[in-house]
């Protein structure tokens, strides 16, 4: 024992030694220095002159590995850019392929930041656009900025291009864009006899809504269980920021701090999340839970597909899913507006293209990336994807987004009242907790002292990026 | 008598003679043996507790690399955190409720399956199943049968009469029903153990306390189970370690809520490590649980120490 105990002491002593020499720094970016990028820029610029056969005799198969997320219709979509962008410029791309890893949605973060911290010889990933801030400040993102003219960067959104960027320079485009509204099952909303507002200037508040909710909870076996809910707020079966994070921003008037969600400097939090408007809001959160039990305390998956809930706060995504399951115009749906307590708020929310540091296709990628977030590679992304794109031209050519079409309410709340996520680069942070806090109302916890140990848990975790916008 | 001068020839034939002794060859021989084991430990598992513990003593993270020399700041910090405790604390009800259970029914079903027959057989390969299937499909096949409305627990409680009740999102509940998971998942593992020390103990205890008069709760008492200690000792040190470290069920099932109250130590070192980018808070938190786990072991051998032998 005694010499078992030495051997420990030794080891702790050994280890805290070691621990105060100075480890080798990870190297785990990459500068990719100027002669490089404008070397690429020349590569890219697009070569009509060039011929399929003679264009690149001589190049090596490239195979561009892209970390994605889960999902079929957008890898099918990404298949058939590829197959476009193998025949442009005269084929000059005939040599690249791609390969693809798939994630769900809440392993994608972690998988890049480790894969890109371990080296792996990534080409392309998949961020989503509150993330864009993080892997700038980071710098796990190669910067695209110069290599978009500002032409090429009024193709899309200004909100998508604000997601994208990092202290003013865009680290990747957009691969789409979304907006939640509450889309309804039809069926079910006639038999209870209401009719939900057609315009967006009609919207329903949160209380008039509730009416409505509760009008399509149906208990009809009366087992104590509804065997239809009023509405399941959010994709998925988890409670992120984009859906959750409305209620308490809508709450607040905008320009307030409420609406805003976080201070100017992007690290503080109290005074914002735990304010008295979202304490309320968050109430109203909690009743619908365990009050007037409009929606499960514990989420059914695909609920609103599966005809099990009668409104569903939702992009316009959904239509794609309720085509594929129950086949083309099988699905009675409607859409309205978001409820709303003092704002209307919708997030938006894009997905962006980003290439890795870690990369040793730049060229190719940088090219690739280029086609994809062009007019002709989001229409191919939009015949598979169906959800709002990012390329504003694209709407002149869908007819749906037309005047009186049957996803335009998403284009105009997205022009309306669309407002990016929080932009900082602890929203991983913050989500993580406000996630945390939703479960914990959810399941009947005391509101006012779950926001304010949020918060202040939040701005904890935040303050190792203190002055990142300075 | 005359003496014969040594030259250095003969000295260094004698060294050798005696580096090459049986003895040493014997020791040689064996080293050989744990040589890879060596080798895979050293490189798998000291070497990453000699990285965690000077990345515990720096501003470290995944993305950041190395940045400033803080010393025993972390480890501080950890004093303080309420969080760090209350993740200590769920640990250690997660490990004192499921090891005890545990061993117990593993104890219980090595008994009463110990003996040859088709129908232990079938019944040890069924509890034994679970132990090689894999713990993230256990996990979600489990959190779907807790499911208040959708899952088969509560359609069978509903067919008795019992209304439907909240498991996984009830925080009184959450951790007992990960528990419980848990203990099925493992029965099988600590039962094959225990069974193979029962079986190991010779019969003739058995039948001389029979002679003797004994009767099946003093067989058990004084001669099954003293003669148990060290393979309990195996099973109890190796499912405190292995509970200590639980993570995929709470990973995939609640994500540590609700209220924290599945939020176990290991889950709530993987969110600063990946998620909120503070490596070397996770590894001083990790280096902490290493060493409480080193003392617990510790303490349970000697409480399992036997001077019995045979």
């Amino acid at each position: 024992m005694k010499q078992f105990r030495l051997i420990v002491s030794g080891l702790i002593m050994a280890s805290l030694l070691l621990g105060a020499c100075q480890p080798e720094v990870v190297e785990v970016i990459k500068e990719v220095p100027v002669e490089k990028i404008v070397e690429v820029e020349k590569i890219v610029e697009v070569d009509s002159n060039a011929q399929s056969l003679d264009a690149d005799p001589d190049k090596n198969p490239v195979t561009l590995k892209f970390l994605a997320l889960s999902d079929d219709d957008q890898l099918n979509a990404w298949r058939e850019q590829l197959a476009e962008f193998q025949k442009i410029d005269g084929g000059k791309w005939s040599y690249v392929d791609l390969e693809f890893e798939t994630i769900p949605f809440r392993e994608l973060f972690p998988k890049i930041e480790a894969s890109v911290a371990a080296g792996l010889p990534w080409d392309l990933y998949q961020a989503d656009g509150p993330d864009m801030k993080h892997y700038g400040f980071n710098r796990v993102i190669f910067d695209m900025n110069d290599l978009f003219t500002a032409e090429e960067k009024a193709q899309w959104f200004p909100q998508s291009v604000e997601e994208g960027s990092f202290r003013g320079r865009l680290l990747g485009p957009p691969i789409l864009q979304s907006c939640s509204l509450m889309m309804y099952n039809k069926d079910m909303t006639d038999a209870a006899g209401i009719n939900p507002p057609a315009a967006l200037a009609d919207s329903w508040t949160m209380d008039e809504a509730m009416d409505a909710w509760v009008k399509t909870t149906l208990d009809n076996d009366g087992d104590g269980v509804p065997d239809q809910w009023g509405v399941r707020w959010g994709q998925g079966t988890w409670t992120g920021d984009y859906e959750a994070g409305i209620f308490r921003r809508s709450n607040g008037v905008k320009g307030s701090d409420t609406w805003k969600g976080m201070g100017d400097d992007g690290v503080t939090f109290r005074g914002f999340v735990d304010s008295d408007e979202s304490v309320e809001a968050h109430q109203f959160y909690q009743d619908m839970h365990q009050k007037q039990k409009v929606t499960p305390v514990e989420a059914i998956p695909e609920i609103f597909e599966s005809r099990i809930s009668a409104f569903m706060i939702t992009p316009d995504n959904r239509i794609g899913a309720l085509n594929r399951i129950h086949g083309e115009g099988n699905f009675n749906w409607g859409v309205t507006g978001i409820p709303y307590f003092k704002t209307q708020v919708c997030h938006t929310g894009s997905w962006h293209y980003g290439i890795s540091p870690n990369t040793e296709n730049l060229a190719e990628a940088v090219a690739f990336v280029k086609y994809a977030s062009s007019d002709d590679g989001a229409r191919i992304f939009y015949k598979y994807v169906r959800q709002l794109p990012a390329n504003i031209g694209l709407f002149n050519e869908l007819p749906e987004y037309a005047e009186g079409g049957s996803q335009r309410l998403w284009l105009d709340a997205m022009n309306d009242f669309g407002i990016p996520r929080i932009g900082t680069p602890g929203y991983t942070e913050y989500q993580q907790m406000m996630s945390e806090a939703l479960q914990n109302i959810q399941a009947g916890g005391d509101i006012p002292e779950i926001l304010g140990a949020t918060a202040g848990r939040i701005e904890g975790l935040v303050a190792k990026y203190t002055g990142w916008n300075n | 008598m005359t003496t014969v001068p040594i030259s250095s020839t003969d000295k260094e034939t004698s060294f050798l003679a005696r580096l090459w002794s049986p003895r040493n060859r014997y020791y040689f021989i064996a080293f050989l043996f744990i040589f890879p084991a060596l080798i895979n430990f050293s490189i798998f598992r000291y070497l990453p507790i000699f990285a965690a513990a000077r990345s515990s003593l720096w501003q470290y993270s995944l993305l950041g690399g190395y940045r400033d020399f803080i010393g025993l700041q972390h480890y501080e910090n950890m004093m303080i955190d309420p969080y760090f405790w209350k993740s200590m604390k769920v640990t250690a009800l997660f490990v004192l409720m499921k090891v005890p259970i545990q061993v117990v029914l593993s104890l219980v079903f090595a008994i009463l399956l110990q003996k040859e027959t088709k129908t232990s057989a079938v019944v040890r390969s069924a509890i034994f199943t679970p132990v090689v299937t894999s713990v993230v499909v256990v996990s979600i096949i489990w959190a779907m049968m807790y499911h208040s409305q959708l899952g088969l627990i509560n359609s069978m409680l509903s067919a008795f009469g019992i209304p439907r009740q909240i498991f996984l999102s009830d925080p009184d509940r959450a951790l007992p029903a990960m528990t419980a998971m848990m203990v099925w998942k493992d029965l099988g593992f600590s039962m094959i153990i225990i069974m193979a020390g029962l079986k190991g103990i010779p019969t003739v205890y058995r039948e001389a306390a029979i002679v003797d008069g004994a009767k099946p709760w003093q067989i058990m008492r004084h001669i099954t189970l003293p003669l148990l200690k060290r393979v309990l000792m195996f099973v109890v040190v190796t499912q405190t370690i292995f509970s200590f470290q639980n993570f995929v069920p709470v990973y995939v099932m609640t994500k540590g809520g609700p209220m924290d109250a599945t939020k176990v130590i290991v889950y709530y070192i993987y969110q600063f490590g990946f998620l909120f980018q503070d490596m070397g808070y996770a590894s001083a938190m990790s280096i902490v649980t290493l060493l409480i786990l080193l003392v617990v072991s510790m303490i349970q051998m000697r409480l399992f120490r036997t001077d019995v032998e045979y």
